[in-house]
């Protein structure tokens, strides 16, 4: 099935357009959303709300970019979404508490272990996934589709919808903000 | 010498991501995803029953429809006593009306 079959086929609410879609998409959109996310649960909930979102707007969707990138644009602003609310959460959890309004904890992520790191790496992508967590949004997602999801500067410029000289500026200041970070932290 | 020993620990740890290979998406991903999108559709048709436009709605119809029944409650004892004027409405009056002797039913 070609791209435009597949839209096509999701426009008119086919079902097995849809199978379709998941299939090709949902360990792209995981693997980015848990990148961001560091969370085994909280990537497959926004995987889910990726592929919802999807269907929802296939109709607004003007086909200016490949329908990966407008995937990927999905999965990022839905996960950095769910990192703010989630840190806004933290910021009220106690006045939420006080008030009744949620009472369910929000848990940080500790020691994230990606199931793909390579084993004589694990301690220091532990730590490097610690740290991409306290880079500004851009940042991070500009990292984070570079070196777990493996694109090229053209991809993630379409995707966050600015140039590639500018990716690779935000990828130059990501790894120098990483590297004070590092020399930062106790031997 | 001790300069290139944190520059080193930090070129380590910065390449902590090099080789990784990337995740995939749990099992029936894609049964849970249908599973999901069944129970929000059938959400928000319960949502749609409260909101705040239909219940009003139904709760003005319910009480058109009340008045509605007291208005004309209200005329139908003075139609009754129109019609049996000094008449004394008896069970054997009633009975005689509908055929309900004690012998139709056995017959």
């Amino acid at each position: 099935m070609t791209e435009q079959e597949l839209i096509y086929g999701l426009r008119n609410g086919e079902e097995s357009a849809f199978k379709e879609l998941v299939n090709r998409f949902q360990h792209k959109v995981f693997n980015t959303s848990l990148g961001l996310l560091q969370h085994h649960t909280d990537a497959e909930d926004i995987a889910q709300e990726v592929f919802i979102q999807v269907y929802r707007s296939i109709n607004n969707f003007k086909e200016e970019a490949s329908l990966a990138t407008w995937i990927y644009r999905i999965t990022v602003t839905k996960s950095l979404d769910h990192l703010r609310s989630k840190k806004r959460k933290k910021r009220f959890g106690f006045i939420s508490n006080l008030f009744g309004e949620d009472n369910t904890p929000v848990v940080d992520a500790i020691d994230f272990n990606h199931p793909g790191v390579q084993l004589d790496k694990k301690e220091d992508a532990i730590i490097l996934f610690k740290l991409i967590a306290e880079l500004p949004e851009t940042q991070q997602a500009a990292f984070i589709l570079n070196k777990v999801e493996e694109l090229s500067y053209r991809e993630i410029a379409a995707i966050l919808n600015t140039t590639e000289p500018a990716v690779d500026s935000l990828l130059q200041r990501a790894k120098q903000n990483l590297r004070k970070k590092i020399n930062q932290l106790p031997p | 010498m001790p300069d290139i020993i944190p520059n080193n620990r930090t070129e380590k740890i910065l390449s902590g991501l090099d080789g990784l290979q990337k995740d995939i998406a749990p099992d029936f991903f894609y049964t849970r995803l249908i599973g999901r999108m069944q129970n929000e559709l059938s959400e928000k048709k319960n949502r749609l029953m409260l909101r705040p436009a239909v219940l009003t709605i139904s709760l003005s119809v319910f009480l058109f429809l009340n008045i509605v029944a007291l208005t004309k409650l209200d005329h139908q004892p003075q139609q009754i006593k129109m019609q049996q004027p000094g008449e004394s409405a008896t069970i054997q009056s009633f009975a005689n009306a509908y055929n309900l002797t004690a012998e139709s039913v056995y017959e």
